[in-house]
């Protein structure tokens, strides 16, 4: 079962959404708000993937999911999510549509290919070698698939790029990951999802409970270092470790 | 369909292969000018049935995901297809419980996303999910690539039995199969999909350079082929190291080719 699936509209929830629509019960409304906000996020992050600031996404799904709540007809036989799935969708690609996401794309892509040009000369200068696609996504608290895009866009768009004097093989190693505090662990998400159903058996209780904050309750790092009475920066390199374990762990498998 | 595939592609069902596919959409979706937003449509709406392979259709175990794409005056079609236990585990009266039980959102997401869905369960067994996008704004790719080169080849010869539901003999785990054609769609997919390989074989990024340069070539290469102009490649990954075999349709000559970085830090 995914973990993004709400609840089934058991009775309890028409009854929410009765107390909701006909008597406008603001309670009732909230109660189903944080029943289906991990419906709305799942959607933002699925759809919004590596583009806009997450936060604003996510805000636009909240509208989405707000007039989904509204409009719902539990009467119909429907679940709630196969309406409120295209409804929130809709509000976003509405969203893309009137920002003009469409136009900023190849224009952020652009821009990306130049930051990632930036930051190759300087790890490589750095570190005496150039830099694989993984280090530079870290150093550059981007995904790996962005990072791709971006080789991608550099080569369309600067065919110099093939003649750049390439950095000798000598250098020193430097140990990125106590450089880099907090970087954004959802890269790859989809990705760890599903081999976290499959090998976290394989992974130490501990991590394993920082694994389910982060990616199932949609902790921040910062949160789950009170919760657990660690540094944000012990979280930090927790999660590093076990991703790193996880990512061995699928190429193994 | 029984037509060709623009792209087809063989892979185990390792998560990581996702991305693949996503390199490879993004590339048709760059030669059929479809903007960000259709892109980002058909990138989430394919993501979602993919992932679905990954995570339910071999109940843990490795299993080929198979991925063909068919850009068509009338529509972008792509279809995902597997050979486990798919969408539907269970045939009972509660088919379609047990289908959202298992699926999560993927499927509404799907359905949100493409202008057409359909589920098929291939009397070979596994599940096939085709999704219909809307059609793409340039003229067909039969038509870029026949205004310039031969026909390609419509109907495939006995030994090459895509269109026929074969099974997925050849897969081995571990291993990517790329068939592409005709040439545009070769020239944007190849290089983004051996990047991505490339990366994954933790390659420095100036050695990714050279890929995409490889690349390059060898979709120039299908040019050059005598029959059609589709291309065959067959990847294994190692860390730094790529092993190509490729080759042009209907028995030709294969070559097999090594790409490696030694100098990069397998970080």
């Amino acid at each position: 079962m995914s973990r993004l699936e709400a609840p089934g509209a058991t009775d309890d929830t028409q009854a929410l959404f009765r107390r909701w629509q006909r008597n406008g019960d603001a309670s009732a409304r909230e109660a189903l708000v944080q029943q289906y906000m991990p419906l709305a996020r799942g959607l933002a992050r699925r759809y919004g993937r590596s583009s806009e600031p997450f936060e604003d996404l996510l805000q636009v799904a909240s509208l989405g999911l707000l007039k989904a709540l509204d409009r719902y007809d539990g009467d119909r036989g429907h679940p709630f999510p196969s309406f409120a799935v295209p409804t929130i969708l809709g509000e976003m690609r509405r969203y893309f549509r009137d920002s003009g996401w469409a136009v900023h794309v190849p224009r952020g892509a652009q821009e990306r290919a130049l930051k990632v040009r930036e930051a190759q000369e300087r790890l490589a200068n750095r570190n005496g070698r150039a830099p694989t696609v993984n280090q530079l996504a870290e150093y550059l608290e981007l995904d790996i698939e962005a990072v791709i895009d971006a080789l991608q866009a550099a080569r369309a768009y600067d065919t110099l790029s093939l003649d750049a004097p390439r950095p000798s093989a000598e250098g020193e190693v430097v140990a990125y990951g106590e450089s880099i505090g907090c970087e954004d662990e959802r890269y790859e998400l989809v990705e760890l999802d599903a081999t976290l159903a499959s090998v976290l058996g394989d992974i130490p209780p501990r991590e394993r409970l920082i694994l389910h904050m982060r990616f199932v309750e949609d902790l921040t790092q910062t949160e789950i270092a009170e919760r657990l009475g660690i540094s944000q920066m012990q979280v930090s390199r927790l999660l590093r470790r076990s991703l790193e374990q996880l990512r061995t762990l699928t190429h193994t498998s | 369909m029984a037509e060709t595939p623009n792209v087809h592609l063989s892979l185990s069902n390792n998560a990581e292969n996702v991305l693949l596919v996503r390199q490879a959409l993004s590339g048709v979706a760059a030669v059929l000018a479809l903007d960000a937003i259709e892109t980002n449509d058909v990138n989430t709406a394919v993501t979602e049935a993919c992932n679905n392979v990954v995570m339910h259709a071999y109940d843990g175990e490795d299993g080929p995901l198979e991925v063909d794409v068919y850009a068509l005056p009338v529509a972008l079609t792509v279809v995902v297809r597997d050979r486990g236990s798919g969408i539907h585990p269970h045939e009972s009266e509660h088919e379609h419980e047990q289908e959202h039980a298992h699926t999560g959102m993927g499927i509404p997401v799907i359905q949100a996303l493409a202008r057409r869905v359909e589920f098929a369960e291939p009397p070979d067994g596994g599940t096939e999910v085709r999704m219909e996008f809307d059609a793409p704004k340039q003229p067909s790719l039969a038509c870029t690539s026949s205004a310039t080169e031969s026909p390609r080849t419509r109907e495939a010869p006995d030994g090459d039995g895509r269109a026929s539901a074969a099974p997925a003999h050849g897969w081995l785990p571990g291993t990517v199969e790329l068939r592409l054609t005709p040439n545009a769609i070769a020239r944007a997919v190849l290089p983004r999909v051996l990047s991505a390989l490339a990366a994954r074989a933790y390659f420095s990024i100036d050695r990714i350079a050279d890929v995409q340069v490889v690349a390059a070539m060898l979709a120039a290469k299908a040019d050059e082929s005598i029959v059609g102009d589709r291309l065959d490649v067959g990847v294994t990954i190692a860390p730094r190291n790529l092993e190509l075999r490729v080759g042009p349709p209907l028995g030709a000559e294969t070559f097999a080719l090594s790409l490696a970085d030694r100098r990069a830090d397998s970080d």
